[in-house]
């Protein structure tokens, strides 16, 4: 059992929740692909394990961690299984708690383009399976 | 004949109808001309429509560049956007064909710039702009899905990059256009 209480496993059934910085990451109706997308330094994507509700609980963890001196806009919302589906990984990392990455994007140091060529692709897929959760209704 | 009325550059377009329609005689020249004069003017508001759309779209991709010029914009580590990006996306953005949508902009987190076409959430194109002339795109389309990379020349938008785009959302149809 992990401090926050969660199991070790990431279970194929749990939410994890992407938080929305900018408003340039998502549309109406859903959350861009590069939202999805790795960080350059730690090659994974930072998620949380929650899901849209309880909303106070979503957004004070987005708050004390993610925002800064930035706006919360919302979050993207998938399951782990989905993720999974489309053939990335999904660890729990903490701290902080709830901390999860995804993990297993393709990365090629010889074709920098290819290999965004084919994390977008993964990216696509997961944001199409992901629902868009507005902190601002 | 249209060379029968005098245009003075200063006349303009504006100057052109009016002699199209100020004419007193109704002969079949001076309603060819009339009809020349409201196509041109046609043409050219809807090229000024385009380029108006256009514009807006740039100035929106310089925005977003303002709003991703720091490092860890998202709060999880993103490099700051690229400048070779912007300038290289502004580029694209002039060279795609009037009859595409224009796309919507994301910064992603290796400082490069995203431009998406989505028709809807299992329909969509994803083409990346970063500093190099390679650009990536992905896309969705139903169960058909791929990626690949092309060579942008600054002038021309690759055909299958435009091929791709036009696939997924369609020519010219203002209401696949994301919100």
């Amino acid at each position: 059992m992990l401090p926050s209480g969660l199991p070790e496993i990431v279970a194929d059934g749990e939410d994890l929740a992407r938080f929305l910085t900018s408003s340039s990451q998502y549309t109406a109706r859903m959350a861009k692909p590069a939202a999805f997308l790795p960080a350059p330094k730690g090659r994974e994507t930072s998620v949380f394990r929650h899901g849209a509700e309880p909303a106070d609980a979503l957004w004070a963890i987005g708050e004390r961690i993610v925002a800064g001196s930035r706006t919360i806009h919302g979050a993207a919302v998938v399951k782990a299984g989905d993720v999974r589906a489309s053939g990335l990984g999904v660890f729990a990392e903490e701290p902080p708690p709830r901390h999860a990455t995804i993990r297993g994007w393709p990365w090629r140091d010889d074709d920098p383009e290819l290999q965004k060529a084919q994390q977008k692709e993964l990216a696509i897929l997961v944001a199409s399976e992901a629902t868009l959760v507005w902190r601002f209704p | 004949m249209l060379a029968a009325f005098p245009i003075t550059p200063s006349a303009g377009y504006p100057g052109l109808r009016a002699r199209g329609r100020g004419s007193t005689a109704v002969s079949f020249e001076a309603e060819q001309v009339d009809n020349a004069t409201e196509r041109v003017e046609r043409q050219r508001e809807s090229s000024q429509a385009l380029f108006g759309k256009k514009a807006a779209k740039i100035d929106q991709l310089w925005a977003l560049a303002r709003e991703c010029a720091d490092e860890n914009w998202d709060g999880t580590g993103a490099a700051a956007i690229e400048i070779g990006a912007v300038l290289r996306t502004e580029g694209f953005l002039r060279a795609l064909p009037d009859r595409v949508p224009l796309p919507e902009l994301a910064v992603e987190p290796d400082g490069a710039v995203s431009l998406d076409w989505i028709r809807s959430p299992r329909r969509l194109v994803s083409v990346s702009v970063g500093r190099g002339s390679r650009l990536a795109f992905a896309w969705l389309d139903g169960t058909n899905r791929g990626h690949a990379v092309e060579r942008f020349d600054g002038e021309t938008v690759p055909g299958p990059i435009l091929e791709r785009i036009e696939a997924v959302v369609g020519n010219g149809d203002a209401a696949l256009r994301a919100p």
